[in-house]
């Protein structure tokens, strides 16, 4: 299938009404579960996964996506209306954002942050189209060992979303190495840690995995500590944003679009460093840069370009290489894996019409973000009033029924309310979720072509240095752990010197 | 932020998994086969490398912790469950393995009915006035229903149903 018709394809495939409807009614789903305080876009995709594999590959995947992209866009409305991020990436938009909410220009700092999303969301996704192909082209030389070395310096990627320590990060990508090889052994066909169940033998499945590890660990916690959200809803104002405060921040817009594109691309680093890094850069180069923190609405726009830029960039490395750039697109792969699709560069060849499909339907998801978001923004107040005690146990009603469905398997419910309780422990004990599911996806790759790369050297560990492919991803794995070495190191040291510093001060004193 | 004996003790749990993995679990529960060609080829091969790795981060995390300052006690967030919090919890666990086990007898609509109007009453429901009793109420009988519907009769998926009280 050449370029063109496959694009053709794709677009017949998206100009059916299914396809807006179902990204319509996915972004719908993701603002709301979004902007409610408790829930996540993480959640929220996990919850909707169940529910795709009775759609059609193409609208199944536009409805997740949408999810996705209004999730991260939903996150914003309760950063700015209620100082409370619906997702980390939100946090950066909270520091301007409430300040202007508190001084009555809500409506103001909403409008800037949908205008910001839409922007970056859209060059973003132009950023996907224009690289996965080539980098998937490019995937396409790659053999067992080549794949290997990926996959071992996508690893490193834990680093990047182990939050404050990456010692429990390697202990909880170690665990999802672990359950990742239960089952029967592909090369010998001999059972591994399946304790004589028959259930075991196929492995663990990875949507009762991860709805257990992501949607009942918040169901316990809310049930062992009930409590109503805090915190009063700050009304909108009656200012609406004018083309001069738009022109005044579309510099930072564009330039916070390229950050979460760079970032986005980048396995690992995800959507709230691209805000940060986003917000600081136009901080720096803002004549305002005094107003920054008290209200300031170049910074709500920095804020949500970096964050919203990072989206479609995410799913370069998914869709072209099957490596997952972050939680969201990990889950994701769920959706291609109920369908019998497999993200990587064979997706580009034996799929093509779907991959173009997705293309166009993020881009018409950009324009529909814009009319759904401003729909939410006035519904808000209404979104934020689900009372926690209903919305917990509707969630678990629904983990229950779309885990059930995946497989019509009951034992598939008791893998999940497992997972949960592991989740629970996770997070009391401090250890982060998202590097378990990222080596529970990556574990049976890295092992499969290890073992596939030994068979054919007859265990000649040299074809693992078999060309420049390898060579460089061993350099880049090389780099990578020391820059996470050195960058770890430097964290304990300042940790170190704050925790010091309460102490010695009074003594200088005296 | 745990405290610094927390911390401790979490890395010794983790090494003391570890080590069940390495010398009980793998030995036990992974059939070899009589030969194997390459020793990276036999299946505890990998097994093995993580729960070394999970051995090593988990000394890791002791030593980390043994050296780090104490952590003053306004910041440290304390792992104590208090009696209520134990009872709810308790409470939630009970409730699930009931669920889970009455699926197939009861059917997976009453089911979670049930559970749903539970887990409302375990989080106070009954205190924030009759209306949210409603809506509880309302919810409880209206979302499975609607999932049912959704999961049988649009994607096809056979919802158990139970032995008593079967839906169309």
């Amino acid at each position: 299938m050449t370029f063109w018709e496959a694009l053709a394809a794709g677009f017949a495939l998206v100009a059916q009404w299914e396809s807006l409807f179902f990204l319509s009614l996915g972004i719908g789903i993701g603002v709301i579960a979004g902007a409610i305080p408790g829930m996540s876009a993480t959640m929220a995709v996990a919850l909707t996964l169940p529910f795709t594999f009775a759609l059609q590959p193409v609208f199944g995947i536009l409805l997740l996506l949408g999810v996705y992209k209004g999730g991260i866009f939903g996150g914003s409305i309760p950063a700015i209306l209620i100082k409370t991020p619906g997702t980390p990436a939100s946090s950066a938009t909270a520091l301007d954002g409430y300040p202007l909410a508190e001084q009555g220009k809500a409506g103001k700092a909403l409008s800037m942050a949908l205008y910001a999303s839409c922007i970056a969301d859209f060059v973003s996704n132009i950023a996907l189209i224009v690289f996965a192909a080539w980098l998937a082209a490019f995937a396409l030389n790659f053999g067992p060992p080549e794949m290997f070395t990926l996959i071992v310096f996508s690893l490193t990627i834990i680093a990047g979303v182990s939050g404050d320590s990456l010692l429990k990060g390697i202990v909880a990508a170690t665990l999802g190495l672990l359950l990742a090889t239960i089952g029967l052994d592909f090369v010998v066909g001999t059972e591994r840690l399946t304790f004589g169940s028959i259930e075991l033998r196929g492995g663990l499945n990875f949507i009762a995995v991860l709805i257990g590890l992501f949607a009942l660990p918040e169901i316990i916690a809310y049930m062992r500590n009930p409590r109503e959200r805090d915190g009063s809803v700050r009304g909108l104002g009656h200012s609406g944003l004018t083309m001069a405060e738009f022109r005044g921040s579309l510099k930072s817009i564009f330039r916070g679009s390229a950050i979460g594109v760079f970032m986005g691309a980048i396995p690992g680093i995800g959507a709230a460093p691209s805000a940060f890094l986003s917000y600081s850069e136009a901080r720096r180069a803002s004549p305002n840069r005094d107003n920054f923190g008290k209200g300031e609405l170049e910074g709500v726009a920095a804020a949500e370009a970096g964050n919203n830029g990072v989206a479609g960039a995410t799913l370069i490395p998914l869709l072209s290489l099957g490596i997952p750039g972050d939680v969201i697109t990990a889950i994701i792969i769920g959706a291609f894996m109920i369908h019998n699709l497999t993200p990587g560069p064979l997706l580009f060849q034996n799929n093509a019409d779907i991959v173009y499909a997705l293309f166009i339907g993020l881009i018409a998801s950009s324009v529909l973000l814009l009319v759904i978001g401003s729909v939410a923004i006035r519904a808000f107040r209404y979104i934020a009033d689900v009372p926690s005690n209903l919305l917990f146990p509707a969630v678990l009603v629904l983990c229950i029924f779309g885990v059930f469905a995946i497989n019509n398997s009951v034992f598939d419910v008791a893998v999940m309310l497992v997972m949960g309780v592991v989740g629970y422990v996770m997070l009391l004990f401090r250890f982060p979720a998202a590097p378990f599911l990222i080596a529970f996806i990556l574990g049976p790759l890295l092992e499969n072509n290890f073992r596939q790369a030994l068979l054919m050297s007859r265990g000649s560990l040299d074809i693992f240095i078999r060309g420049p492919i390898t060579i460089i991803f061993w350099c880049l794995t090389v780099i990578s752990v020391v820059f996470i070495v050195r960058s770890t190191l430097a964290a304990a040291r300042i940790q170190r010197q704050a925790r010091r510093r309460p102490k010695t001060q009074p003594g200088s004193q005296g | 932020m745990l405290s610094r004996r927390d911390e401790i003790l979490i890395g010794l749990g983790v090494m003391a998994m570890a080590a069940a993995l390495l010398f009980l679990i793998i030995p036990d529960h992974i059939a070899m086969p009589r030969r194997v060609r390459l020793p990276a080829l036999a299946p505890d091969f990998w097994p093995r490398i993580i729960g070394w790795t999970m051995l090593a981060a988990g000394a890791g995390l002791v030593v980390k912790a043994a050296m780090a300052p104490v952590t003053p006690d306004r910041i440290v967030d304390s792992l104590a469950v208090s009696g209520s919090e134990a009872l709810r919890m308790l409470g939630l666990a009970v409730t699930l393995v009931i669920a889970y086990v009455a699926i197939p007898v009861v059917g997976m609509v009453w089911v979670s009915m049930v559970v749903f109007v539970v887990l409302v009453l375990m989080s106070g429901g009954l205190q924030h006035g009759w209306s949210r009793v409603v809506w509880a109420v309302a919810t409880a009988v209206l979302l499975p229903l609607i999932l049912y519907l959704f999961f049988y009769k649009v994607a096809g998926v056979a919802i158990p149903q139970g032995r008593f009280v079967r839906l169309p």
